[in-house]
């Protein structure tokens, strides 16, 4: 046996339990999940399933509540995915740049990551509360008014951003740190030396090295992002006037409120196949901006 | 000139941290007020400190036994990380650098799947937990949780970044695949796992919807779903549900702090920075 085939073969082994695993948890659950969107599938009338082809959709092509939960998700998309990125590179070349003190700073950034949802939801509730909330008394210490941060339409989903952002920051930051690290000094030194400046090694060496790094940060948020839920779902339920309601609440709420088990499977699929576009596009953009 | 802009990307970093970090100050300020103070911005430092709120919420009860969960949540947690960083960092190896047949598509497979909206696996995974008998024991919430493909993804990613050369000397110095990969792949890739180390037990530490599915009893509840569950009898005693925000927070700090250090050390170690 030749040692590239040896090596293979020992690659299934390694490749084995993760692969038992997805097969079981993802693959399975997918049939399942197919099979249930062409079914009427409502758990209130025990027994009621059966087949209806691609109605579920077609409900969903014509159903006002279905765009106005894309339009809320890709407002969401569209505010956090680029700020994110800018602000979590920008703080990550901050951290590497650092003399001293950079991993007390690293921790603090991720500290707020680490509160669940619900913790974080009830925090910022209180900072952007329009009578009791601490944004507010801090306004009108200065002599600005009442701001209604959740209750005015334009500003409802930049105040959830803002949360957001607080929240999640530090993770891709450090992610984005390590790989700033990962850099072998010796090839910066090497680019110093033949008198290449800071922008230059930024653009030649350092951007094309990071690409890997930063494309699964791209596409990560972006799918992150598209199925944001927890934080609109607590902290505005989803108003002013639905401005908030993404698609993912308005799937839960028809799966697990009104127990429409097969429109909800079949919404979900509209989404997915929304989200992979996205993130297929970037992945070709970003893929040829290196080459 | 070059120690002052120094000093100043220091001090500019610091405060940002500084920043991020405040809103977390005021939450455990406000779980050391009495009810009369907590919603009184005037003062972000309790005029009468107490820990009542705390006691309240440890005293065992049987409607909530705040230790339970607590232990819940930590074997939860520590079960799931430890599993998915065996699968994924081998399942990375085999991918990227073992060259399995397919390896390239199975990849591609995997992050497709991360793009599926989660809530669409919830009642196909609670029908085949129900099948397994899983539901109400721990491995509903430990074994699913190993399919994700964050971390394949992410450790696949950083693999390809180890020079191939530090592999092959590995090999003519007579190293097995095994060999190779425990002692020389998964030191230099080091700091990524232990990021995806903590992201995994966050990630199960804060679950919310896994564990209010699939456990029915109060007692086999893991922390968030108790917490909620306690937030919604005592919504309106601020000071009390920013104290089990507190408790539950808590041991993710320590946790950090102790990857955090490693993340540091198998950096030294590599050789790779220096």
């Amino acid at each position: 046996m030749t040692f590239n085939r040896r090596r293979s073969l020992t690659g299934l082994l390694f490749l084995a339990p993760y692969a038992i695993s997805f097969v079981t948890f993802i693959v399975l659950p997918i049939i399942v999940a197919a099979y249930l969107s062409v079914m009427q599938f409502d758990l209130t009338a025990k027994g009621s399933i059966h087949y209806v082809g691609l109605q579920n959709f077609k409900e969903a092509w014509a159903d006002q509540y279905f765009w106005s939960g894309i339009k809320a998700t890709l407002s969401f998309v569209i505010l956090m995915v680029p700020s994110m990125l800018v602000f979590a590179l920008g703080t990550a070349i901050g951290l590497n740049a650092m003399s001293r003190g950079r991993n007390a700073v690293r921790a603090l950034l991720f500290l707020p990551g680490l509160l669940n949802v619900a913790v974080t939801a009830i925090l910022w509730g209180w900072f952007y509360d329009g009578t009791f909330g601490l944004f507010n008394f801090l306004l009108k210490k200065v002599g600005i008014g009442e701001v209604h941060w959740l209750s005015e339409k334009a500003l409802a989903m930049p105040s959830i951003v803002v949360m957001t952002l607080w929240w999640t920051m530090g993770g891709t930051a450090i992610v984005l740190l390590a790989a700033l690290q990962q850099i072998p000094r010796h090839i910066i030194e090497a680019a110093a030396l033949d008198g290449a400046g800071k922008w230059a090694m930024f653009r030649k060496i350092v951007f094309p090295l990071l690409t890997p790094v930063l494309l699964f940060v791209v596409i990560t948020n972006t799918i992150g992002a598209f199925q944001v839920f927890g934080q609109p779902f607590l902290l505005t339920k989803g108003g002013p006037e639905l401005a908030t309601r993404g698609l993912v609440q308005y799937i839960y709420e028809t799966a697990f409120n009104n127990y429409r088990m097969g429109y909800g499977a079949a919404m979900s699929w509209m989404l997915f196949a929304i989200i992979a576009v996205f993130a297929l596009l970037q992945y070709r953009l970003l893929r040829r901006s290196v080459a | 000139m070059k120690r002052l802009a120094e000093g100043l990307k220091n001090g500019l970093m610091t405060f940002l941290g500084l920043v991020f970090l405040s809103p977390i100050v005021l939450m455990v300020f406000t779980s050391m007020k009495p009810e009369s103070e907590v919603l009184n911005p005037e003062s972000a430092i309790p005029k009468h400190w107490t820990l009542g709120n705390f006691q309240h919420v440890l005293g065992w009860s049987e409607e909530a036994p705040f230790v339970r969960w607590l232990l819940n949540s930590v074997f939860v947690s520590t079960s799931t990380t430890l599993l998915v960083l065996t699968f994924s960092s081998m399942a990375a190896y085999a991918i990227t650098r073992l060259k399995v047949p397919g390896g390239g598509v199975f990849l591609g497979i995997i992050v497709g799947a991360m793009m599926i909206p989660g809530q669409l696996f919830l009642v196909p995974v609670y029908l085949l937990l129900s099948k397994l008998h899983w539901l109400d024991t721990p491995a509903a919430l430990i074994v699913p949780a190993t399919a994700g493909g964050f971390g394949v993804f992410m450790l696949s990613q950083f693999m390809r970044s180890v020079p191939e050369s530090l592999e092959e000397a590995a090999i003519l110095d007579g190293c097995t695949t095994l060999g190779v990969f425990a002692n020389v792949v998964l030191p230099l890739c080091g700091p990524a796992v232990a990021t995806l180390g903590i992201f995994t037990f966050i990630g199960s530490w804060n679950d919310f919807l896994g564990p209010l599915v699939f456990m029915d009893s109060v007692r086999d509840y893991t922390l968030p779903v108790g917490i909620a569950l306690y937030q919604a009898s005592y919504y309106t005693q601020y000071g009390l549900t920013l104290a089990t925000a507190v408790l539950g927070t808590v041991p993710l700090i320590i946790v950090f702090l102790l990857f955090q250090r490693y993340i540091v050390e198998s950096m030294s170690s590599t050789g790779l920075k220096d």
